[in-house]
């Protein structure tokens, strides 16, 4: 059983200079008597872990059960993990497959979207094919810009579902296709493959919600005046 | 275009997402920008793409956990502690 201690001061420092650097989770030098306590190191990826469980169930009363469920498990689980290693990749395999394990089956929603055969470079391609300037403004920006959050999360959502978890890691995490792969519990030459095809995905689908909107027709007017 | 560069756009091009990732060597990275900054037409692309990802993750970012959660958390923790969790 893992120790669990109370929140000291040098945890509270510890938690706060994780929680800033670009290796959030990641507790390098700790011997093993100075190690962090579990919730030490669960407290600063808990909104991450919140934001991750919240699209993959889509619900939050869902996405709340699922981080208490993943956090009571890695906390029986502690013992296995690795001071030094990389927290937040552990604690979300463990999220993720606890998903898997209760969720998943409640929800299996078919894509709005065809996303077969997306060809490579598909927005670069489809905002030259549809006159949107490329000289004079970053039409990338300027498209996805002008799209809500919502429609940027709509269009994530849109994604099957292998595609959908990598391609929330890699945007919202910051992950290295390493820890990417760790998380998932798969091959690394998997995450690439899957994030490559994922993102084709995406910007298939930003491309469907910036016509639905009426973005492409603005953009592409603002090329031809 | 010469054969050898249409070689090094292709190659340039299968290496896109590992390049905007940093998931090469230094020495791959500097191959893949030297030739970025003699192809236009490479540059144009690879700039777009990363702004595509900037973009997304930009919108993408961040939801908070509902402020007792961790609390919660810590409850469970307590009574799993004391052989209390069913």
């Amino acid at each position: 059983m893992p120790s669990v201690v109370g929140w000291s001061a040098a945890q509270a420092h510890l938690v706060a200079s994780t929680a800033e650097g670009p290796a959030t989770g990641m507790i390098s030098d700790v011997s093993p008597a100075a190690a962090p306590s579990f919730e030490a190191l669960l407290a600063p990826v808990i909104d991450a872990a919140y934001g991750m469980a919240l699209r993959l169930t889509r619900n939050r009363a869902d996405a709340e059960d699922l981080v208490q469920e993943a956090a009571l498990s890695a906390y029986r689980g502690f013992g296995g993990f690795v001071p030094g290693t990389h927290f937040k990749a552990w604690f979300f395999r463990i999220l993720i497959n606890c998903y898997y394990a209760t969720y998943r089956r409640r929800r299996q929603q078919p894509p709005t979207v065809d996303f077969d055969d997306t060809p490579d470079l598909y927005l670069y391609k489809q905002t030259h094919q549809a006159g949107i300037p490329q000289p004079t403004l970053d039409p990338a920006a300027s498209l996805i810009n002008r799209l809500d959050t919502e429609r940027v999360n709509n269009a994530i959502e849109q994604l099957p579902e292998e595609y959908r978890v990598v391609s929330t890691l890699y945007f919202m995490e910051d992950l290295t296709y390493q820890q990417i792969a760790e998380a998932l519990g798969c091959p690394v030459g998997t995450v690439r493959s899957r994030l490559h095809r994922g993102r084709k995905m995406l910007q298939k689908a930003l491309w469907a919600l910036a016509e639905e909107c009426g973005i492409v027709g603005e953009l592409a007017g603002r090329g031809r005046s | 275009m010469t054969p050898l560069d249409r070689v090094t756009c292709e190659d340039a091009f299968r290496k896109i997402d590992d390049y905007l990732d940093r998931e090469l060597s230094d020495e791959e990275l500097a191959r893949i920008g030297a030739h970025l900054e003699i192809c236009a037409a490479c540059a144009s692309e690879f700039e777009f793409e990363r702004s595509v990802l900037d973009g997304v993750r930009a919108k993408l970012r961040r939801v908070a956990a509902p402020p007792h959660l961790l609390s919660k958390i810590s409850r469970l923790i307590a009574a799993e502690r004391s052989g209390g969790a069913s």
